[in-house]
């Protein structure tokens, strides 16, 4: 059933077994997981089924360096689907390396381990219809597929991990009949969480204050609450809900808002191989595109002390014309029609003076045959097309690519976000968002990007020439990387180490989990989507568990407590 | 001794696995009796809606198998005449072929107990007109199929692989989530065996479809691996609707023409009329315990039934 807030009766207390805050990736996954358990669950949307512009707002807050990091009303859609509505779909697991404590990363290693995450994977697959659990060439794929480098050798790098793309799948859109049909499942639209309010122990959860932007003032009392609202909402609620903890709630040793990490990401140098390499899509069985990548082996990790990372061979920097590329020259000059958060690394908002600009337009008027059938491929394959392909893929003729990588961030208790004085429609204070990055994070791109140049030259397929000291520079070019909120409420095995418990479970707090990134304490070079469904999958699993056990197991405050 | 056990429709793909089944048992002489079957040795050219010809068949027989399909009008006829017929001719036993239809459109779990209806149109109706009767009638099993499939399977093998290889059906999204009941043809003939042998079955209905169905989706994506129709293609959900609004009609017109024709009936590409595309989304599951339990089925795995029906194909 969905229903919307504004509709209910003023000062009307809901109830539920467990109630779900925010209905995005997580919290859709989680409900569809609690299908046919028996709990009732109340599923709280802020949005509605589209955007909203004055919902929207609720998320506007600051940055401390707007050349470091995205507003925080870009990157996150407060509506049915939440993120997914607009996300690239990229979908793959973090790795065993990042669950463990590396005493070359500060403030690494987590309670649990890939283990403990592997049972819920294929499912988190399932619903992102990311395709199969697997994620080499070899076990995606029945048939040999040829290799991504021919004749490259490497101790340090391997060519043979995959990441795969959801459609990508729009997850209010694609289960809202499943929610619409669920006997067991309350979907609650435009109801924002405004305040969690703790029992006068403060060690329960008593109730959650729900607003609309309408007036309407709603109370839930559920037996669980789940916070699913993303790595930022879930921190601002927890710090602003302080009328019992006067620090927020979950922040006694001062963690919440605290190692918040992204990604560093960039792109740097020149490939020239001397073959052809295969940087396109394998497609699998079931449809998903899949794509290799070069990824830093752990054991090279653990000798040279650094984070995780990948790179992929990718085109050239597209605002300047010397590519001679038609199609890189024509996504340039339509670039008002790319959406912020994809034109952002595609062409970085940067403006080319007039004579650039014709150069550009000489790039494509030179080379219509490749950009027509570009046009054509971009129509087919990803406009029209229901599974789109992910991302614009162009193969050098010359054998000649860009690097593209993607960086694990060590966690850093000066990264954080805090709140500020201002509030926003509802009254809720508004998010300051100061993000930073360590030399840590710049040796870990640093040495990945020395060790394939070495490895490239050694192995004989070609050279790769780029400029060491601008790493920094190509690293933090756009800033942290757009839509990644890890770390603000990290999990420990205890309060002193973290929020969360190895269960999502807000320490001294038996009946608040948060089901969000913010959980992860570390970033790794994966991002984070299917790893938090993930998560929210094994939560679910937990408090399924904790419902069904014997009646002499429980305690004496309910069914669910 | 053998039993003589006479089965109606026994031209048709089920019909033809079961007497098949029956002749193999050792325990049972099978009569096949259909409408396009050529005269023979334990063979009966018969048209079940004429009588009399009906109480000759049965003179004799210890069972009966009503495996008989055809248009609703026509089935319903069919049993009418049967379960009279019967009656009146020492009151064989009837295993009753009914369908998951009977349930309509109801999701989620459904066993035996589930309310029966005919909310799916009139080929629910003609089965519901079948399941009244054989309640009414002393001694009878009904057997509720899911979507039977298996080598020469038309409606759930045949039509689908050409729907995959034209690329039609692929990976549905929201439009094939519902539940595939799948029941694999030979599973079919040992149910009927089961319920002929087992005296607890009498006066029962069993669902049967296999255990752990996949959906739509999921079927649609082990056959094509099976076929090698791989990969798929993820379809739009208009797209589907498109094939059930618009195309469909002339599909079927076209069907219709070509069988009316007598000319080979794969001259037009397959329709997916709004029926169909209704129940690719139906998330109905024959819960298929009882046979288990009383007809002590075991289900033949998806994997192995795909790859029999693929090399068939």
């Amino acid at each position: 059933m969905i229903i919307d807030a504004n509709d209910l009766p003023e000062t009307e207390v809901l109830s539920a077994d467990i109630c779900i805050v925010g209905a995005g990736a997580v919290g859709i996954a989680m409900a569809l997981d609690l299908i046919g358990s028996g709990l009732e669950v109340l599923l709280l949307e802020a949005g509605g089924f589209d955007r909203e512009e004055d919902t929207q707002s609720l998320y506007v807050g600051q940055v401390a360096d707007v050349a470091m990091h995205s507003p925080p009303d870009t990157y996150r859609e407060r509506r049915l689907g939440g993120s997914t509505t607009t996300w690239g779909g990229r979908s793959m697991p973090f790795d065993p390396i990042d669950f463990e404590k590396r005493d070359y990363i500060a403030h690494s290693g987590w309670p649990i381990s890939r283990a403990d995450l592997d049972p819920f994977y294929p499912e988190a697959n399932r619903i992102s219809e990311a395709g199969r659990f697997a994620y080499t060439i070899e076990t995606a794929f029945d048939h040999p597929r040829k290799a991504m480098i021919e004749g490259f050798a490497s101790d340090n790098f391997t060519t043979n991990t995959l990441e795969r793309f959801s459609c990508p799948t729009d997850f209010g859109r694609r289960y809202r009949h499943k929610l619409e049909a669920a006997a067991n499942i309350r979907v609650l639209l435009h109801a924002n969480v405004v305040h969690i309010a703790l029992d006068s122990l403060g060690g329960r959860v008593d109730r959650l204050q729900i607003a609309t932007l309408k007036g309407r003032r709603l109370t839930v009392r559920a037996g669980h609450v789940v916070l699913a609202n993303g790595g930022l909402e879930a921190t601002r609620l927890l710090l602003a809900s302080r009328d019992v903890q006067d620090r927020g709630i979950g922040n006694q040793h001062d963690l919440v808002g605290r190692f918040y990490m992204c990604h560093v990401a960039g792109t740097i140098g020149a490939i020239q191989f001397n073959r052809s390499v295969w940087n396109g899509y394998d497609i699998a069985d079931e449809g998903t595109y899949c794509r290799r990548r070069l990824a830093l082996r752990p054991e090279a990790q653990r000798s040279h002390g650094v984070g995780n990372v990948i790179g992929r061979l990718h085109h050239p920097r597209i605002t300047d014309p010397a590519h001679r590329n038609g199609v890189l020259s024509l996504l340039y000059l339509a670039r008002m029609f790319i959406p912020y958060e994809y034109g952002k690394r595609l062409h970085g908002g940067v403006d080319v003076d007039f004579p650039t600009r014709l150069r550009h337009l000489r790039n494509v008027l030179t080379d219509i045959p490749d950009t027509v059938a570009f046009m054509l491929h971009l129509l087919r394959d990803r406009r029209l097309a229901e599974r789109k392909f992910p991302s614009i893929v162009i193969r050098s003729k010359a054998h000649l690519y860009s690097l593209d990588f993607h960086a694990e961030q060590e966690p850093n208790p000066a990264s954080r976000v805090s709140l500020t004085t201002e509030t926003d429609a509802l009254g809720l204070p508004r998010l300051m968002i100061d993000w930073r990055y360590t030399d840590r994070d710049i040796a870990t791109v640093s040495t990945m990007l020395a060790l394939l140049a070495g490895d490239i030259a050694r192995s004989g397929v070609g050279r790769f020439d780029y400029a060491p000291d601008s790493v920094e520079q190509e690293m933090t070019r756009y800033g942290a990387y757009g839509g990644h909120h890890i770390g603000t409420t990290r999990m420990g095995a205890t309060a002193r180490e973290g929020v969360v418990d190895a269960n999502c479970t807000v320490h001294g707090l038996a009946n608040l989990h948060i089901a969000a990134a913010s959980v992860f304490p570390t970033s790794s070079q994966a991002n984070p989507t299917l790893t938090v469904i993930a998560m929210g999958l094994r939560l679910a699993r937990h408090l399924k568990d904790r419902a069904a056990r014997p009646l002499s197991a429980r305690s004496p405050e309910g069914a669910l407590s | 001794m053998s039993r003589p056990i006479l089965v109606l429709g026994a031209s048709g793909f089920i019909g033809r696995q079961v007497t098949a089944a029956l002749a193999a048992s050792g325990w049972a002489t099978p009569i096949a009796a259909g409408r396009h079957l050529a005269l023979g040795q334990s063979c009966l050219r018969l048209d079940i809606t004429d009588e009399a010809a009906l109480m000759r068949a049965l003179d004799g027989v210890d069972d009966v198998v009503n495996c008989m399909a055809g248009a609703p009008a026509a089935m319903a006829r069919g049993c009418k005449t049967l379960f009279r017929a019967a009656e009146a001719s020492g009151r064989p036993m009837i295993v009753h072929l009914s369908s998951m239809a009977v349930y309509g459109d109801v999701a989620g779990p459904v066993d035996e107990t589930a309310a029966i209806n005919d909310s799916q149109g009139p080929y629910a109706a003609a089965k519901l007109v079948g399941e009244r009767l054989a309640a009414s009638y002393p001694r009878s099993v009904v057997l509720r199929l899911g979507c039977v499939y298996g080598p020469e399977s038309k409606q759930w093998s045949g039509r689908i692989a050409r729907l995959l290889r034209a690329r039609r059906i692929g990976d549905l999204g929201a439009a094939g989530d519902g539940i595939a009941n799948l029941v694999y043809v030979g599973d079919v003939a040992q149910a009927v065996l089961a319920a002929l042998q087992t005296e607890r079955a009498e006066g029962q209905a069993f669902n049967l479809a296999m255990a752990g169905a996949p959906t739509w989706n999921d079927y649609f994506l082990l056959f094509a691996k099976a076929l090698g129709a791989v990969p798929i293609t993820r379809l739009s959900e208009r797209r589907i609707a498109f094939e059930a609004r618009i195309m469909a009609p002339p599909l079927k017109i076209a069907e219709i023409a070509v069988r009316r024709l007598g000319l080979p009936a794969d001259l037009v590409a397959p329709a997916i009329p709004p029926s169909l595309a209704r129940l690719w989304r139906q998330e109905i599951i024959l819960l298929p315990d009882k046979a288990e339990e009383i007809l002590a089925m075991r289900w033949k795995p998806l994997a192995e039934g795909l790859a029999e029906t693929a090399d068939h194909i």
